[in-house]
């Protein structure tokens, strides 16, 4: 728990001392990263030693203090965190189309670092509600940073976001109104299936669907994240989407009754496809590299919610191994894609497709890092893509009743399969080629293909990784 | 009719004033002030649900301050980039991300 | 519902519970002997060079040529040392745990050496070929890099032991033929190439809904002979069926059959070398050897014909050959020509193995290494006329054979074998598929074999009277790049030329060698000797 609390800790002390004395220096953020994420692993070697564990802060015991929570997927999700802010890190500061050295990017992705680590530790309703609130606030001031143009979509995002914040508190009073109690494992012994409960769920479900810009609710997503500077977008698309999805998953999964949240989960299962095939035909037909990025954000969050939605209506826990297999997958892959997407973007001079066209041969590396993160998202194997989408299949296919599910994966994979190729097809285009502007910063594009190597990388741990999973769900 | 069901009910109301506001205004302003009506529902839900039992909860109340201060924060944000947004638009006009 | 962790409840049903455990600890039993080694060995050795050459730049054209030749003849060493151990009983086997109850296998049986020997042998052919071919082109470590990446996904699909490690493989030659296809950049190349991912991609995942469906049923333990289904067809009747459904329409896709044949003649603006790795090294193939491992090592003989399920296989071959012969006849481009006359050949093997008889067995599996020999011969014939004469249709050839009389002779070899004159490769495949037809009474099956035969003729006897006995032009082209040689020299580049000659060669050898040791009949012999048990 110690180790878990400095991984917290870590990030948040950096945001401070870079406020309070005016330093804009990336060094020590990437510094910070990088502790943070050791102590994250070791967070995570003393939980699979020894289980899940509380922290009371303060020495206030629940029900009346805040307890800290640190359970194995929590854990999980710490070292995943602290990951992907050190790649970005990197990237920020050492690529030369980096629009966020030396500005207010280093604090704020400190916060942003320091209140996701806080929220997957969290254990009660309000203190989701305080991390939801900050990580929100802190996204919104991220993407404000790529200037004028980006505000009307920062605007949007935070108006968006303060309704949904609004929608999950008015959730939380209900439930402990109803309960009183707000820590989530307390709360899970009391609940039962009155109409009260099911408006405080479906209030807090909402909010948390805006927040996550869950299908149908994802519509400020794209500009927002499309808009913002190139790391930022990183981060917002791997990390911070994926804030809401596990406060749901929690809520449902845990906190829910059951006859409730068979019902949820088949809605949210349909959402779940239809996110995959409008979001995925949305990326399809955007002209813009990072919108279509964006929106293939929107279609794979289909694939958690398909897995969220499947575990709770088949009230099957080990779904989660593929839920947070696809969170995973789908981080790493999307840092990949962003930081390739954007440094084509900012090299060749175009935020448009159609200006991509013969980048296998100006900019190969990039574009191969696009390839590869997008083979994970289409989900060909070996990648963990395949593997969160290999769990997910079998189940469909135990009962024959069950099939007609499959027909989502497929379409969601043929539907990833072609935004992508839509965009390596065209690179592979020598009729005649965009030129790149400036010199391709070689450093970075090989960054860029980090994340994708290791999204393939992780065919090598999958099964130890899923039987580890398989055995601390439920 | 209990008191607290009354302010429970007034809660609610301005709660969907607000959302409803929220979804149909086109003002950045109007907007902001809509989401602060909201919370005044919300908050006004919260301090009728403490006064449910014979004692006052404090949980309820210690949680209301909480929400207030992050609302006051959110509200001068929203509005400080309401602002800039405005001058952008009349400066440039690309509002498309 | 404890259904979930479906492999386990597979294995529940108690067919395979040794093998299930083995593989779920197959980390800690994985053995590091050189004969468990030599499986990767023989997918890295081009799968190195092939990285390799990515990063070279491009005028760095001998280390280029040294790598390609170095992973080539590293491949064929050992695959010639594997071809001894198969034959004297070795085993060779490699696992990687992956997915829980689906490790990935990498294994040398009879049947895989089959398709990497004849994999192998052509990766040579064809690699001499394109290094004169491209000789002075653009981006040619791009080229090189993913035509080894393109083989050695081959060859991995070749020995992949299971069916997961098979699907991996699979997908990833899709990946690497894709750049090769698109090569050229022109406009028709890209939307060639896109056709192509269409209809490979969506393949690709019907084949991964099968895999997945059967992995519920049963886990995915190693290929067998006679497959690991029987014990299920009570139970999981359609489940079965939609397996079998789902995984040939995935692999038929890659096989070209009809209808799902149309990205392969789009395909035709590819460069030659890589029509010749489309068409008779590695994708088609790749399809067409899925095909028989799903029907004799996964389904297995006994649940094929249990279940029905040969019969709508073998109509569907029969009306392929029959389509794709009227098809080829229509065409008056020769690449054209020659794309529909492998949908019609590659149809062979299908139809060979949906006839569930030991003697159809043995044409199919011995027409997978005749039709890669004489295929390859023709397209590079067919290149040749192109990049030394700018020929590329039928109506150009009038009197090729006297300018380019080797290169004619070759593709004369070529075409008579697919018509299946002896005593060239072809004629035995024929010759098998036909008695193997007999001997399950399927008497129609030889009318299609000569219906298919004629036409055959028709399509490739008008090619050969025009290229050998009408009158040349009065000039020939001289400004192309390969035209030339040496002085006096009148054929084409020698490297264009050795291999056609080689794999000409080759198809008449195996032909009039085929009833010793060595040849590829005796090899499928020894195949379907196991899998039907004879």
């Amino acid at each position: 728990m110690t180790y878990a609390l400095i991984s917290l800790l870590i990030p948040l002390l950096t945001a401070l001392v870079l406020l309070l004395t005016g330093s804009r220096r990336g060094v020590w953020v990437i510094l910070a990263s990088a502790l943070s994420l050791v102590a994250a692993a070791f967070a995570l070697l003393s939980v699979m030693g020894s289980g899940t564990q509380y922290l009371a802060l303060g020495g206030w015991e629940a029900p009346l203090g805040i307890r800290f929570h640190l359970q194995p997927v929590a854990a999980l999700l710490l070292v995943f965190t602290a990951l992907i802010h050190l790649l970005v890190a990197v990237y920020a500061e050492r690529s030369s189309h980096s629009q966020t050295r030396d500005t207010d990017y280093w604090p704020l992705s400190s916060l942003l670092h320091a209140s996701l680590a806080a929220l997957w530790l969290s254990n009660d309703l309000f203190n989701w509600y305080v991390t939801l609130e900050l990580l929100g606030l802190v996204a919104v001031a991220l993407v404000t940073l790529s200037g004028r143009k980006a505000y009307g979509a920062a605007l949007r995002y935070l108006l968006l976001s303060l309704v949904g914040s609004l929608c999950y508190l008015l959730g939380v009073a209900l439930l402990y109104g109803r309960y009183g109690v707000l820590d989530v494992t307390l709360l899970a012994e009391l609940t039962v299936a009155d109409a009260t409960t099911q408006m405080a769920l479906l209030l807090m479900t909402l909010g948390l669907m805006v927040k996550g810009a869950l299908w149908p609710m994802h519509l400020w997503l794209p500009p927002a994240h499309a808009g913002a500077p190139t790391s930022v977008s990183a981060l917002l698309s791997a990390l911070v989407v994926k804030g809401p999805i596990f406060i749901l998953w929690v809520l449902w999964a845990k906190v829910a009754p059951p006859e409730l949240a068979v019902s949820a989960g088949w809605l949210m299962a349909v959402a779940g496809v239809i996110a995959l095939i409008s979001a995925g035909w949305s990326a399809i037909r955007t002209p813009y590299i990072k919108v279509l990025v964006a929106y293939s954000t929107v279609a794979q969050l289909g694939y958690a919610l398909l897995a969220l939605g499947l575990l709770l209506y088949w009230q099957e826990p080990e779904l989660e191994v593929a839920l947070w297999l696809f969170i995973i997958a789908h981080g790493l892959a999307k840092v990949s894609m962003f930081l390739a997407a954007g440094e084509m973007q900012a090299t060749i001079g175009t935020k448009r497709v159609a200006g991509l066209k013969g980048a296998t041969e100006t900019m190969p590396v990039a574009m191969f890092a696009f390839a590869v993160a997008g083979g994970s998202l289409i989900g060909l194997p070996p990648s963990g893509g395949f593997v969160a989408k290999w769990i997910l299949l079998l189940p469909l296919f135990a009962e024959p009743a069950h099939w007609p599910w499959a027909l989502g994966v497929l379409v969601g994979t043929l539907v990833s399969a072609a935004y992508v190729f839509r965009v390596v097809a065209l690179a592979f285009d020598r009729a005649d080629p965009v030129r790149p502007d400036f010199v391709p910063d070689r450093f970075a594009q090989w960054l860029a293909l980090l994340p994708a190597l290791l999204v393939w990388g992780m065919a090598l741990i999958s099964q130890p990784l899923i039987q580890w999973l398989t055995g601390v769900s439920g | 009719m209990t008191p607290v069901m009354f302010w429970l009910g007034i809660g609610i109301v301005l709660f969907v004033l607000g959302l409803h506001g929220v979804l149909l205004a086109r003002q950045a302003i109007r907007r902001i002030i809509a989401i602060n009506i909201m919370g005044s529902g919300v908050f006004l839900v919260m301090v009728a649900l403490a006064a449910r039992g014979e004692a006052r909860d404090p949980v309820l109340h210690a949680l209301v301050v909480t929400g207030l201060v992050v609302a006051v924060s959110a509200t001068a944000f929203a509005l400080r980039l309401a602002t800039a947004a405005q001058a952008g638009d009349k400066k440039a006009s690309e509002p498309k991300a | 519902m404890a259904r979930f962790v479906a492999g386990a409840a597979g294995m529940g049903h108690g067919v395979d519970q040794s093998a299930a455990h083995s593989m779920a600890d197959g980390g800690e039993r994985m053995n590091l002997g050189w004969t468990s080694i030599l499986p990767v060995l023989i997918v890295l050795s081009s799968l190195i060079p092939g990285l390799l050459i990515f990063t070279l730049r491009e005028e760095r054209i001998r280390t280029r040529t040294a790598l390609n030749l170095f992973g080539v003849v590293l491949k064929l060493a050992l695959v010639g040392l594997m071809l001894f151990g198969v034959s004297q009983g070795m085993v060779f086997h490699f696992e990687l745990p992956f997915l829980p109850f689906a490790p990935l296998i990498l294994q040398g049986d009879a049947l895989s050496l089959q398709f990497v020997s004849l994999s192998s042998v052509l990766w040579l052919a064809t690699t001499v070929y394109a290094i004169g071919y491209l000789e002075g082109a653009k981006l040619r470590s791009r080229f090189f890099g993913y035509f080894s990446l393109c083989v050695s996904a081959t060859v991995g699909l070749a020995l992949a032991g299971n069916l997961v490690t098979f699907l991996l493989f699979y997908e990833l030659l899709t990946l690497a033929t894709f750049p090769l296809v698109v090569h050229r950049g022109t406009p028709e190349a890209l939307r060639a190439g896109r056709i192509y991912l269409a209809f490979t991609m969506g393949g690709g995942v019907l084949a991964l809904m099968g895999v997945a469906v059967l992995h519920t049923i049963a886990g995915s333990p190693e290929f067998v002979e006679g497959g690991y289904l029987s014990g299920f067809i009570q139970d999981f009747s359609p489940a079965l069926m939609l397996a079998f459904v789902l995984l040939i329409t995935g692999l038929g896709v890659k096989a070209a059959l009809v209808p799902l044949h149309g990205w392969l003649p789009q395909a035709m603006v590819a460069p030659a070398p890589v029509s010749a790795l489309l068409h008779a090294v590695a994708v088609v193939k790749a399809g067409a050897f899925g095909i028989v491992r799903v029907v004799y090592d996964v389904f297995g003989v006994g649940t094929m014909q249990a279940m029905n399920l040969h019969l709508p296989l073998l109509w569907l071959a029969a009306l392929t050959i029959v389509y794709g012969s009227v098809k080829a006849l229509q065409q008056q481009d020769i690449k054209k020509r020659l794309a529909y006359s492998t949908v019609s050949q590659v149809s062979y093997i299908t139809l060979g193995v949906a006839l569930m008889g030991p003697l159809a067995a043995v044409g199919a599996l011995v027409h997978l290494v005749h039709q890669g020999l004489m295929k390859v011969t023709l397209f590079f014939a067919a290149g040749n006329f192109a990049e030394s004469l700018h020929v590329h249709r039928i109506d150009e050839m009038n009197g090729i054979g006297k300018r380019m009389p080797l290169t004619m002779a070759a593709f004369t070899v070529g075409a008579l074998g697919m018509m299946g004159a002896p005593p060239i490769a072809g004629f035995i495949s024929k010759l098998y598929l036909g008695q193997g037809a007999l001997q399950v009474n399927q008497a129609w099956v030889i009318g299609v074999l000569m219906l298919s035969g004629m036409l055959n003729a028709a399509y490739f006897l008008p090619i050969l009277y025009r290229g050998w006995f009408m009158s040349p032009p009065t000039e020939w082209p001289k400004d192309t790049k390969l035209g030339g040689g040496a002085p006096g020299w009148r054929e084409t580049h020698w490297m264009l030329l050795l291999p056609v000659l080689f794999t000409a060669a080759l198809s008449i050898l195996v032909g009039v060698l085929a009833g010793t040791d060595l040849s590829p009949l005796n090899w499928a012999q020894l195949i379907v000797n196991r899998e039907f048990d004879l």
